[in-house]
């Protein structure tokens, strides 16, 4: 079954022009003069019940004007939007019960009340009863672990323990969906991947379906199976992550220390990244060169230390970001 | 509804963390008591006299009650915070959860003034006391009546309130507009009663918010009557309807126009 359907949504913005000067200011007020900005552009793609999806893109690509047409905050100029076969602008109310939302950097708790009362109050304005409040606290608190500081004020916790937090009160009515706006924005390596853990055993306990945008690469590779790449509100990419790291580029990065320079910039498919004496960054084109053809060019007495790798997913995004700028 | 009874107790519990900053909040409540405690004890040189009707005590309790009202329901979600969250999108984080935004901010708004009203109230009833003493002719049985008055006048403040708020889905800054609204409140509603003022200005004020939201709460405690509670509370039901109205159609059409920023 599918959580959300999207066809041809778009979404413009008007917004305000002011000229320099007093002079500016005074037309502005007799003579308002506006610009349209295309935020969303068309756009279509579904996902099915229980996926993790990175939705991302640079600032300004449209990920989160996207996510508030999905939830029934904005309305769409153009386009159908179903989430859970709810129509989020006729039914937003009805699909609040259905869905759950964490805005990282928007706290939606109560920071002079502990999660305890936070959670009842999340609870008692999804109706539920409390026998079932307190249920619910009582799973949610072992599955995240909050035991230690469920009932500190909110404004006493650390950010990595509010986010938890956040995520448990944004969990409270059993939500089919749960959009996910860069949830671990500001948070320690250690604190990451404790949150990237919890989202996966919700996802897998659940079957929650996720929907993610993040600037975080880590928490897009360790969560989602498949990644959309949007950019100046128009879907660039929409494809596996593993079709992603490995067949996108088609390019592998090697690091090899050796004795002398060797110079390979005239060789087809090879770029050379960085040359410093021995120490050589190069970046093999697979469709051009074959791996091992690479490795052969490569003196294996003269070499001291050689280390093979992948193009690291973020020099992949940022490539496709760039390519799409260039399109444009 | 429980959710709105649930929004109104933990704001309320909330608002028990401020405690202090309320009774700092007094000091701008006494001075405006004070001077009009004097003011009137010096143009009522003789406390006998009747000025429009009104004896010293009478119009003493008058400046008291209008001022628990102004003072105690003054709140900022209402006004500043009601803005700045349409103006910075910041609204909508509000607006994906299953209550009415307009219910839940009126839930919120009564959660926050009640403290601070009861606060108000039992110290102006002190200082009442204290200088003029008890009111002649009240009769605290009609206390049943005129509550659910000071309950629609607080209602009825805060939907109109919200009306200029909501303005700023169209306006850079609804600000000036609730300084104006504060400003009439203040001058023609709580220091002097409706009865003081010109005749042709008489059935203006009339026919204005202070009407229901001020001078009617207050006539009927310094000087109860049926005849008056009827009108009070037809005027009352005439503006609940109108700003329910105004507020949910404003709101609807906002809504469809707002421009959350980042996104």
């Amino acid at each position: 079954m599918k959580a959300i359907q999207v066809k041809n949504l778009s979404k413009t913005f008007k917004v305000k022009v002011k000229e320099k000067g007093f002079r500016g200011s005074m037309s502005s007020i007799i003579k308002p003069r506006y610009k349209s900005i295309l935020a969303v552009d068309n756009i279509s793609f579904e996902v099915e019940q229980g996926e993790i999806l990175a939705f991302i893109g640079p600032n300004g690509a449209g990920k989160s004007t996207t996510i508030k047409m999905l939830t029934g905050i904005l309305y769409p100029n153009n386009g159908e939007v179903s989430v859970m076969n709810i129509n989020p602008c006729a039914k937003r109310k009805q699909l609040a019960y259905k869905i759950g939302t964490v805005f990282g950097q928007k706290e939606q708790l109560w920071t002079h009340l502990t999660p305890y009362d936070n959670f009842k109050f999340f609870g008692a304005i999804y109706d539920l009863a409390d026998t079932v409040i307190e249920e619910r606290i009582n799973e949610l608190k072992k599955t995240f672990e909050l035991e230690e500081f469920i009932n500190t004020p909110v404004r006493n916790l650390s950010l990595g323990q509010r986010i938890r937090c956040e995520i448990v009160a944004s969990l409270i009515h059993k939500p089919e969906v749960l959009f996910l706006d860069e949830p671990t924005i500001g948070l320690d390596p250690v604190v990451k991947e404790n949150i990237r853990e919890l989202i996966k055993k919700m996802n897998r306990e659940y079957q929650t379906t996720v929907f993610l945008t993040s600037h975080d690469v880590g928490d897009i590779e360790k969560l989602c199976k498949r990644i959309i790449i949007v950019n100046h509100g128009r879907i660039v990419l929409d494809d596996s992550m593993e079709h992603l790291k490995y067949h996108y580029l088609n390019k592998k990065i090697v690091e090899v220390k050796m004795k002398e320079t060797v110079d390979f910039t005239a060789e087809e498919g090879i770029t050379v990244l960085k040359s410093k004496g021995g120490n050589l960054k190069l970046a093999i084109d697979t469709t051009k060169k074959k791996i091992n053809d690479a490795l052969r060019l490569i003196d294996a007495d003269n070499m001291i230390d050689i280390n093979i790798s992948n193009v690291p997913l973020e020099n992949i995004i940022t490539e496709i970001y760039r390519e799409n700028k260039v399109l444009l | 509804m429980r959710k709105y009874i649930f929004i109104f107790k933990t704001t309320f519990l909330e608002s028990l963390q401020y405690t202090l900053n309320i009774i700092l909040g007094f000091v701008s409540f006494f001075v405006v008591l004070f001077v009009f405690l004097n003011l009137w004890q010096y143009i009522y040189a003789d406390s006998t006299n009747l000025i429009s009707g009104y004896s010293m005590e009478q119009m003493i309790w008058y400046v008291i009650i209008t001022e628990i009202i102004f003072f105690g329901t003054r709140n900022r979600t209402l006004t500043g915070q009601m803005t700045s969250d349409i103006k910075s999108g910041t609204i909508a984080y509000n607006m994906n959860k299953p209550y009415n935004y307009i219910y839940y901010i009126v839930s919120r708004h009564l959660g926050e003034i009640t403290l601070r009203f009861f606060l108000y109230l039992g110290i102006g009833i002190l200082i009442g006391y204290h200088f003029v003493g008890g009111l002649a002719g009240f009769q605290a049985v009609n206390l049943i009546l005129i509550v659910p008055v000071f309950l629609l006048g607080t209602l009825i403040n805060s939907f109109l309130r919200m009306c200029i708020s909501i303005l700023s889905f169209w306006m850079e800054d609804a600000g000036p507009y609730h300084w104006i609204y504060d400003k009439i409140i203040i001058v023609v509603g709580t220091l002097f009663p409706v009865e003081m003022f010109p005749d042709w200005a008489q059935p203006l004020i009339k026919f204005s918010p202070i009407y229901v939201v001020t001078y009617g709460p207050a006539k009927l405690v310094i000087d109860f009557s049926m005849e008056m509670l009827w009108r009070v509370l037809l005027a009352q039901g005439i503006y609940l309807g109108i700003t329910i109205i105004i507020i949910t159609v404003m709101y609807q059409k906002g809504v469809k126009k707002l421009n959350v920023n980042g996104g």
